[in-house]
């Protein structure tokens, strides 16, 4: 979720951001990895939309996530219109129509081309690499990103 | 048998072992082919969603689990960047 926060500061002047939490993908009822022992996330599927959102919940207060943040329902109705299991980005034009269809994570998962379709848009905001947490270094052409987020810390997931 | 149905028993029997190898490797361990075969499976879909397709609209619980709204009251003034995911 590291980049897409990355992206979120870099374009949240120009669009608007909604992260929506679906179903689990790994928990420990059903297809747990090792992984998730490691970084002790470990939750079982939720069976109620209290689960989910408690869930939902911690996420946003272990990293303190910033982007809006809102819950498919226990219908999965969201998640069926979208196609979105297990993680899956769109971006949705000012008509409402279909901008951008990511691929179906976790293989084409790909923020880097959302990035690019905001880039095309907007102006590319370059980082320099330092670990796992980027810095902006400059804008570029178009009406460029917000410089001003060089202190900030992302969160890394 | 005859020796053209050995050779089919055969080639089936080392293609789903292929089968089964490659789905190791991409999964991680053999445990994990159950896994995504089994929970994973299931719940992958590509969609019928394309580019210039209307957005779907669907109502989305806030964080105080409570509230709703919808995605395309969110859709009007500027592009919507929306993101998927679960906590594992």
């Amino acid at each position: 979720m590291g980049d897409v926060v990355q992206i979120y500061e870099d374009y949240k002047e120009h669009a608007d951001f909604l992260t929506v939490y679906v179903r689990e993908a790994h928990p420990t009822d059903e297809w747990q990895m090792k992984s998730n022992v490691k970084d002790d996330v470990c939750y079982a599927q939720p069976k109620t939309l209290e689960q989910r959102v408690l869930i939902a919940n911690d996420f946003i207060k272990r990293f303190k996530f910033p982007l809006p943040f809102g819950v498919d329902d226990m219908s999965d109705a969201a998640n069926d219109a979208y196609a979105a299991w297990p993680e899956r980005i769109y971006i949705i034009d000012e008509s409402g129509r279909i901008a951008y269809r990511g691929g179906m994570g976790p293989f084409n998962y790909k923020p880097e081309e959302a990035r690019e379709w905001l880039a095309a848009r907007y102006g590319a905001v370059k980082h320099k690499a330092a670990g796992r947490r980027n810095y902006p270094e400059a804008v570029s052409n178009g009406e460029g990103g917000n410089g001003d987020n060089a202190s900030k810390q992302v969160p890394t997931v | 048998m005859s020796r053209f149905w050995k050779w089919v028993a055969v080639s089936v029997a080392a293609l789903l072992l292929a089968g089964f190898v490659f789905l190791s490797f991409m999964a991680g361990s053999p445990k994990d082919v159950y896994g995504m075969v089994r929970y994973a499976f299931p719940h992958m879909h590509r969609g019928t969603l394309k580019v210039g397709s209307d957005a779907p609209d669907a109502r989305i619980v806030a964080l105080d689990g409570v509230s709703r709204f919808h995605i395309r009251e969110r859709t009007h003034e500027r592009p919507l960047v929306l993101v998927f995911g679960s906590f594992t």
